[in-house]
């Protein structure tokens, strides 16, 4: 095994158990972080093979593909992020309109 | 023709920081003895304090969330306490009360349900416009009618008047200034009658330099698509 490898695995590793305990408790959602780190783990220790994959799919490098698909998931993580902020500021003006009207002061 | 009083009218002012110009704005305003709910959008400078003391109704948001959410909570208070009529209106002291006046009579007389005030009915009202603002306007009116398929004469005017069950209908969940096509959009899908009017706006040195700049046009233009993207 080459170093990179043992920094990286555990790396993936603690990102999926500390997403699993803390963030999500869907069971698509665990199951879904699971495979993702399951798949990083096999394409950090087969590096070949994600060579292959990325033949066939038509790009050259494996690390291109991987890099690929790390910015679409990235984007698509950004936009999840997004809308939960939105419903957050719906929640919060909610709340606030019903705080000022409730102290409504009349004179 | 609605059976209204001047009570019956109630003024929904959104506030932030405009502590030094809310008296002047208001006073007339209250003494015509229309009803006024002044919502305090979580200012910091002393604003709130003016507005407890004076004979309306004060509001105020625990925090900052934008103009389109002041004018809702504003919206919703007004229709619990029994407004028939509602009239947005700026707290700067950017529009005239005469005005009001004009839009009032046909949402009163029954022929709309909506009145909207318009910058460019009239030449001198236009010409009031400073360029590049009436550029900015000129462009907000093209996108306002792409997105919401009702072509008006202005955009972004903060004066208008609904009707009762037209403010009933409606429910701004814009917070920041994108609720100004919101409301539009909002007129357009529920078949509200509408009318514009003319009026004036009065670009003193202040609400110059508390109005929006060509990069919030921006900024709502993107808040806007965002939101057709993501609802």
């Amino acid at each position: 095994m080459r170093l990179i490898q043992f920094l990286l695995i555990p790396a993936i590793a603690f990102v999926v158990i500390v997403y699993l305990r803390r963030f999500r408790t869907l069971l698509l959602d665990r199951l879904l972080i699971l495979a993702v780190g399951v798949f990083g783990i096999v394409m950090i220790l087969r590096p070949d093979w994600t060579s292959k994959l990325a033949n066939d799919l038509g790009v050259g490098r494996g690390t291109d593909l991987v890099s690929y698909f790390g910015l679409l998931g990235l984007t698509f993580f950004c936009l999840l992020l997004w809308s939960k902020l939105r419903d957050l500021e719906a929640k919060l003006t909610e709340m606030a309109r019903a705080i000022a009207i409730t102290k409504a002061e009349e004179k | 023709m609605m059976d209204c009083e001047k009570k019956d009218i109630f003024f929904i002012v959104p506030a932030y920081n405009e502590g030094t110009v809310l008296d002047s704005t208001l006073r007339p305003v209250l003494k015509e003895g229309y009803s006024v709910v002044v919502v305090d959008d979580g200012s910091w400078d002393g604003s709130w304090d003016i507005i407890k003391k004076m004979p309306l109704y004060a509001l105020r948001h625990p925090i900052n969330l934008g103009q389109g959410a002041a004018l809702q909570t504003g919206m919703t208070f007004a229709l619990s306490k029994g407004a028939k009529v509602i009239v947005t209106f700026d707290a700067d002291g950017q529009h005239r009360l005469k005005d009001v006046a004009v839009l009032l009579e046909p949402v009163i007389k029954g022929e709309a349900k909506v009145a909207l005030g318009s910058r460019f009915i009239n030449r001198d009202d236009k010409n009031a416009v400073p360029f590049l603002k009436r550029v900015l306007l000129k462009m907000a009116i093209i996108v306002n009618g792409i997105m919401t398929g009702l072509w008006l004469t202005d955009a972004h005017n903060g004066l208008r008047v609904l009707s009762r069950d037209a403010a009933e209908k409606i429910f701004l969940h814009e917070n920041s200034y994108a609720h100004a096509t919101e409301i539009i959009n909002q007129i357009r899908r529920q078949k509200l009658s509408y009318v514009e009017k003319p009026v004036r706006i009065h670009y003193s040195q202040y609400s110059r330099a508390k109005g929006q700049s060509v990069w919030n046009a921006v900024n709502i233009l993107i808040d806007l698509l965002l939101r057709r993207v993501f609802k």
